[in-house]
């Protein structure tokens, strides 16, 4: 009770002003590259920065009209990469969770195995995946970056199910299977429609957690399958750096799983609290 | 039995997947790591026993680039969880009493590091960037990519991008813990930072444990804000592990040779991995 007493307007004041600074300084970097996108290229260089100007869309007319620039293909292939990698993930860990939770099955083994390719660098892994992508024509597709995005997704997505699993009552099962429910019709019908907050946690922080991935793009992929991430780096590069349309290109590369994430805010905090937690 | 046989199938999906994807890589690892091989003779690799390992574990480059690995991690780790403890405490209230004041303090975890690197490439342009144009009004003209400035800019971004992650779990555990305990604290007069020190703090050991063991595993192998903001230099002073290991590949072509120093990298990080498992999480939960 009094534990919820009131600060007081000092406490207020002090503690509304270490959020502002907080706040500014963390978020600076994505402020700025939002305002440098609405610059036109003489506002991009005067100094000192100004603040109040007038917007302008031709950076973004720019980077998304471009043909040589292949913009939009960038963005389609991390939304394919992103989206297919999550599904993936998800059909593979469900299931499996199930087996590990409610029959006692392969947890001894998968579950060590599956924490230590969390815990791995990534780039002990890209070396050999370069050569079997080259061997089974999976360079540069985007088929291949799916794939890798379930394989990087797979940890933590096989641990919360594990957690949502061991949350739903039993009993329910029991009396689907007295009932005479075969296993997938448990799943589907039990399962799946039970879980479903935490099935929503995990493909929400698994699309971001792909989105974001760089490593293995940046190794294997060269033009048609290429991520934004890696997009927007190369953009940098090829154009001797104009601010302009690479502040537009970030902000375009960075809007869709900010989006994703402020929409379901409340279950990507409890995907990452639980994440850490039960991990 | 029936059981069984289900359990079985449920698992059979991820188990195959899991034999393909994470089997062939590592049997090609060792494979090519006892090789000579070069990106053209990738089909017929001679084999020469462990000189690649000898190669790498001679190598002064390798070696440093796991220091900087190692002192990045410890460093970015540790600021993250003062930083992060401090603010948990501080701006509970507030962040009880208005949500969605979290959601602005946790959005650099949606950012990928990637661009998180070009955005401040962007900030730290000597020309366009805010941050020398400010410095510069005060008179103040470092360079902050070059070798006196350039390894605590890289901590500093790692700092920047995760504090919000560590924040999250922390303020998480703070409110997990029990009203009574701080009430009766306040009853018995106990001052506020006797309270943090005495019933805060210790009760948080675990959940500070565990957020410093994730915090750390992540930083340890940086690459991507590193890579696109100063590609590991100047020279080789902001080489990591995970550049390091890159470089060697795909820009000098040394396969057998990288791939010795990631099979090092990688049995390095599984010792580390088991001494921390051992010893700091098991101590966290007792």
């Amino acid at each position: 009770m009094s534990r919820k007493r009131d600060p007081g307007p000092i406490g207020w004041t002090w503690r509304w002003l270490l959020f502002a600074v907080a706040a500014l300084i963390l978020n600076l970097p994505v402020v700025f590259t939002v305002l440098t996108s609405f610059k036109t290229n003489a506002d991009i260089n005067a100094s000192p920065p100004v603040w109040l100007f007038a917007p302008t869309l031709q950076h973004y007319a720019e980077v998304l009209t471009t043909p040589t620039l292949n913009f939009p293909r960038y963005l389609m292939n991390s939304f394919v990469l992103a989206a297919a990698g999550t599904a993936i993930a998800l059909v593979l860990a469900v299931p499996a969770a199930y087996a590990i939770v409610r029959m006692k099955f392969g947890g001894g083994t998968i579950v060590p195995i599956v924490l230590m390719l969390r815990s791995l660098p990534l780039v002990i892994f890209a070396i050999p995946f370069y050569f079997m992508f080259q061997w089974l024509g999976l360079l540069d597709t985007r088929l291949g970056l799916s794939i890798i995005a379930a394989i990087i997704n797979l940890p933590f997505a096989l641990l919360f199910a594990i957690a949502m699993v061991r949350d739903l009552p039993y009993e329910i099962e029991e009396a689907a299977r007295v009932d005479g429910a075969g296993i997938g019709m448990l799943l589907w019908r039990i399962v799946l429609p039970l879980g479903r907050p935490m099935l929503i946690s995990i493909a929400i922080l698994s699309f971001i957690y792909a989105w974001n991935e760089f490593l293995f793009g940046l190794i294997l992929t060269t033009r048609s399958a290429t991520p934004v991430t890696v997009g927007a780096t190369l953009f940098a590069t090829s154009f001797g750096i104009r601010w302009g349309p690479t502040s537009a290109a970030m902000v375009l590369s960075l809007l869709p799983p900010m989006l994703v994430g402020l929409v379901c805010f409340r279950y990507l905090t409890r995907a990452l609290t639980a994440g850490a937690i039960k991990g | 039995m029936h059981r069984r046989r289900e359990a079985w199938w449920l698992i059979a999906p991820l188990a195959i997947f899991m034999v393909v994807w994470l089997g062939f890589p590592f049997l090609s690892n060792l494979y090519y790591s006892l090789s000579d091989v070069t990106f053209e003779t990738l089909g017929s690799p001679t084999l020469t026993g462990l000189h690649n390992f000898a190669d790498a574990a001679n190598s002064a480059a390798f070696w440093q680039s796991l220091w900087f690995s190692l002192r990045f991690a410890v460093i970015a780790t540790t600021a993250q969880i003062i930083i992060a403890l401090t603010l948990a405490i501080a701006l509970r209230p507030l962040l009880e009493r208005y949500r969605f004041l979290l959601a602005i303090l946790i959005l650099p975890l949606m950012i990928s590091p990637a661009l998180m690197g070009i955005m401040y490439k962007l900030m730290l342009n000597e020309f366009v960037g805010v941050v020398p144009q400010y410095l510069a009004l005060f008179g103040l003209y470092p360079n902050l990519l070059g070798p006196d400035w350039v390894v605590t800019v890289v901590i500093a971004i790692e700092v920047l991008q995760w504090t919000p992650f560590a924040l999250l779990l922390l303020l998480t555990a703070l409110q997990a813990i029990p009203d009574e305990l701080l009430d009766a604290a306040y009853v018995d007069g106990a001052k506020p930072r006797d309270q943090v020190r005495r019933i805060v703090l210790p009760l948080m050991g675990p959940a500070i444990a565990i957020t410093a063991f994730i915090r750390f595993i992540d930083s340890f192998r940086v690459f991507d804000h590193i890579y696109v903001l100063t590609g590991g230099g100047p020279g080789t002073l902001t080489t990591s592990s995970s550049i390091f290991i890159y470089r060697a590949f795909f820009q000098q072509g040394r396969l057998g040779f990288a791939i010795a120093s990631s099979l090092i990298l990688m049995a390095f990080s599984l010792l580390l991995l088991w001494a921390t498992m051992r010893y700091v999480l098991k101590g966290a939960r007792t």
